[in-house]
């Protein structure tokens, strides 16, 4: 497949050691444009868009970065714990900026599933609706979260 | 006359020729810069005069001073993404650059600040280095201990080979760099405060915290050894102990413990007798590490006092100490209206952020709080 200069720029530093250890985009066979049009049907089957998750997302990581490191219900459902991490982290696409590092774990406590989100995360969900790719620690899926953030 | 069908081969053809040959050219001009372009010899005019460069043009200003022995902060080794390695190029700096503009204020701008990773010398220049960044030097060393504190903080200490002593002030940082390896196709550096006391001088001690994907730590974690070869600058920062009698208050939580345990080794070294109180914020018992050292010493020194505390102790924890955040500690432990108190504080911008919050609402202003911010 063909692409232009600036989306191969995107997808090597999307790629593992580039801006992180393990890269974007996991094992996921799949090409970026299939990863983020599938998200974007499965959040649009929901009745949601991209931007009302990531709102939702960064209001739940300021409730957690309060409380500096202890476990903190978002909901009946929801535990979420901040860890802080040093030193901040770019977009993969250029000239979007940098973002703190550190993550907030989401634990469903029904199921005790957890997901990894970041400050990085929500700019990707919120502006490029990139919720990584499969077998990235930072990998979101959408018909997990959208249970959890009870938006509808 | 021409068919419709023949006019839209041609406009096609006409297209794909168009874009090819601007490829073509683009992909000259990038190998012409790199290979035939010869900026020749520039000049760099640092400090109005104080110290004057030549260097081989072409090459960016950071890796251009790093060549002739000045070393600038840098923690992502150049790739313009850590914002570290700001300069004030007063002149020849030519336009800002995408890639500068994200990681720049409005008033840096306006002071003619820029990254200097991302500049090329191609002229001559003119810049401001701050004074205290020309003793920054390249070290050599071999990892002689690392010692697990918590699940997920380790402390290591290299013995310095080349030099063989580092002189620096407790509070400051190094950049240590993390060699290619299989997660990194490049070397990165990242900054680390020292933890040993500046008169334990042929070694450097740095504590360092696990973040998950990161380059460094998961480098130090999973792949560093004991008698590793290992290469950093330093000394960098401004994080350090006023000359002044005040009494303090330190705040830290995690790693953010290591400018302190270097600092109160180094006042009792000293002689420095300034009443402090340390408070340490922990989540659970599992995060909490140097208790019984500090405990120690401050049953041996009068002026020190430590209050580790808990945020949310696990149930084996058996915790008696202080319960809550580190901040509401502080907020109970320190009385208002001291504008006789120094605050040092280091860790997380959230707790940094919080603390200092608390430390304005009991009048301590801001010239008196000393921060060193992980973010």
């Amino acid at each position: 497949m063909k692409r232009s200069p600036y989306d191969q720029q995107v997808l090597d530093r999307m790629a593992p050691g580039a801006l992180c250890a393990e890269g974007f985009l996991g094992h996921d066979p799949r090409d970026l444009s299939d990863i983020i049009a599938a998200d974007d049907a499965a959040v649009a089957a929901a009745g949601l868009i991209h931007t009302q998750i990531a709102a939702k997302l960064a209001e739940w990581m300021l409730i957690a970065i309060t409380e500096l490191g202890r476990a903190v219900e978002l909901t009946d459902n929801v535990t979420g714990v901040w860890r802080e991490g040093m030193g901040r982290i770019p977009s993969p696409w250029p000239g979007e900026g940098v973002f703190p590092k550190g993550e907030l774990q989401l634990t469903d406590r029904r199921t005790g599933r957890a997901m990894l989100v970041t400050q990085l995360s929500v700019h990707l969900i919120g502006t490029h609706g990139f919720y990584q790719g499969r077998g990235s620690p930072y990998r979101i899926e959408p018909a997990e979260l959208i249970p959890l953030l009870e938006l509808a | 006359m021409v068919q419709p069908l023949s006019l839209w081969l041609v406009v096609l053809v006409a297209t794909g020729l168009t874009c090819m040959l601007t490829t073509l050219l683009a992909g000259l001009l990038l190998l012409a810069e790199r290979f035939l372009v010869n900026y020749g010899p520039c000049a760099i005019d640092i400090n109005s005069g104080d110290r004057q460069l030549t260097v081989e043009g072409g090459q960016t200003l950071l890796a251009a001073l790093k060549s002739e022995g000045i070393f600038i902060p840098s923690a992502c080794g150049g790739r313009g993404t850590c914002a570290y390695c700001k300069l004030k190029i007063t002149d020849g700096a030519g336009p800002l650059l995408p890639t500068e503009e994200p990681l720049l204020t409005k008033d840096e701008i306006a002071a003619d600040v820029r990254i200097s990773c991302q500049v090329k010398v191609r002229n001559d220049l003119k810049i401001n280095i701050p004074q205290e960044l020309f003793s920054i030097r390249e070290y050599r060393g071999v990892v002689k201990r690392i010692r697990d504190l918590t699940h997920d903080i380790k402390e290591l200490r290299i013995a310095l080979t080349e030099p063989e002593t580092l002189e620096f002030s407790a509070g400051q940082y190094i950049q240590l760099q993390a060699p290619a390896y299989d997660k990194s196709p490049e070397s990165v550096y990242r900054a680390y405060s020292m933890s040993n006391p500046p008169d334990d001088n042929r070694a450097v001690e740095t504590i360092i915290r696990l973040v998950p994907g990161g380059i460094c730590t998961t480098w130090v974690f999973r792949y560093l050894t004991e008698g590793d070869e290992i290469a950093f600058s330093g000394p960098y920062g401004e994080f350090r102990l006023s000359e002044t009698d005040n009494e303090m208050v330190w705040i830290a939580g995690g790693s953010g413990m290591s400018p302190f345990w270097s600092m109160i080794r180094h006042m009792k070294t000293a002689g420095i007798e300034r009443k402090t109180t340390y408070f340490f914020g922990a989540v659970a018992k599992r995060d909490l590490f140097f208790v019984d050292e500090l405990t120690e010493l401050a049953d041996e020194l009068p002026w020190f006092e430590f209050i580790p505390a808990l945020s949310a102790p696990a149930d084996g924890d058996h915790w008696t100490g202080e319960t809550g955040l580190i901040t509401e500690i502080v907020n109970r432990h320190v009385t208002a209206g001291r504008n006789d108190l120094e605050a040092y504080l280091c860790g997380s911008a959230g707790m940094i952020d919080a603390a200092c919050k608390v430390l304005a609402d009991k009048g301590i202003t801001e010239d008196r709080i000393f921060y060193d911010k992980f973010n």
